[in-house]
């Protein structure tokens, strides 16, 4: 195990290149997956990515070690980022409502395996956000429930709530998948 | 815990036991050796949606990215913008220095003006010897003494 973020931050505040790349390469995979999971969409998720790190690098010198779990902060910064872009896009929806895709396989048409990440993708997708962040905190990102809890700013009770029927209208949307 | 405790850990935190709460996990476990057949079933089709979630595509982050993400991280200066600075906070201490001695030449001269002011001035001194320094007060009032 190497620095703690907390080390890394100190270091990247104090200009340090080589503590800049280990802070990326740590946190960009997942802060990428949480966004490109949350928004659907790789160009919006790269967006928020690049956002969230220009933030990092805003906080990194005045980070107070203690105050808050930098992960935890981290998370909430993209999350927040997310539900921006998420607002501007209903509010362009309402303006202009998007043509609808069937995101389904089809009469006659076999399911690709590839296509089982899109169907899954699209469900997603099509989730209430609150139920779509606390399965995207607890399954993607692995995130324990009283982290995932004060991520969201709910109770660990209302974290369970929101993963049942997260999950519950994903099984019913997918269930076809079954028989594929 | 009860079978319904069982089936609604596996509805939120999916079919690996091991992700759910770790104050359940005994629990969990103890109802498993109770109840295999039932805890089977209940983990299975968790497990299936876990499957289904572990398919959705994984975003890649691009190279191009990554160094748009660095190019914008803090920098140290370089040897030569530390070097610009030091000698740019030399050149600053120079300055005030010299600022300093040409304020100090310029009181002086101030400070020997209300002298011979005081000492020219007749009833309304009090005001003047109020920013004139002890030496200075001292000084004429030897001058009047003598």
């Amino acid at each position: 195990m190497g620095e703690s973020d907390e080390e890394l931050l100190s270091q990247v505040a104090r200009g340090d290149a080589a503590a800049a790349r280990a802070l990326v390469g740590r946190k960009l995979p997942r802060l990428l997956s949480l966004a490109r999971r949350m928004l659907g969409d790789a160009a919006e998720a790269e967006d928020v990515a690049q956002e969230a790190f220009v933030r990092v690098w805003r906080q990194a010198p005045r980070w107070r070690p203690g105050a808050a779990r930098f992960d935890t902060w981290l998370h909430r910064v993209a999350l927040n980022l997310c539900y921006d872009r998420l607002r501007r896009r209903r509010e362009l929806a309402v303006a202009e409502p998007p043509e609808r895709v069937d995101e389904g396989p089809g009469p006659g048409r076999g399911l690709e395996a590839q296509d089982v990440g899109r169907r899954v993708d699209a469900a997603l997708q099509a989730l209430p956000d609150r139920q779509r962040e606390a399965l995207v905190l607890c399954h993607y990102q692995e995130l324990g429930n009283l982290e995932a809890a004060a991520v969201m700013g709910v109770s660990v009770e209302a974290l369970e709530s929101l993963l049942s029927r997260g999950r519950r209208a994903l099984r019913a949307v997918l269930a076809d998948l079954r028989e594929g | 815990m009860t079978p319904e405790r069982f089936a609604g850990l596996a509805d939120a935190y999916g079919g690996d036991v091991a992700r759910w709460p770790a104050p359940e996990r005994d629990a969990a476990a103890a109802f498993m050796t109770d109840a295999p057949a039932r805890a089977a079933a209940i983990l299975a089709e968790a497990s299936a949606l876990d499957a289904w979630l572990d398919a959705a595509p994984a975003p890649q982050a691009s190279a191009a990215m990554v160094g748009a993400i660095l190019a914008a991280a803090p920098r140290r200066p370089s040897l030569w913008r530390r070097w610009a600075f030091a000698a740019g906070a030399g050149a600053g201490l120079a300055a005030a220095c010299a600022a300093g001695v040409l304020a100090g030449v310029q009181l002086g001269a101030a400070a020997t003006v209300t002298k011979s002011d005081i000492v020219s001035a007749e009833g309304g001194g009090d005001a003047v010897l109020a920013v004139v320094s002890d030496e200075d007060f001292n000084l004429f009032l030897d001058e009047e003494a003598g």
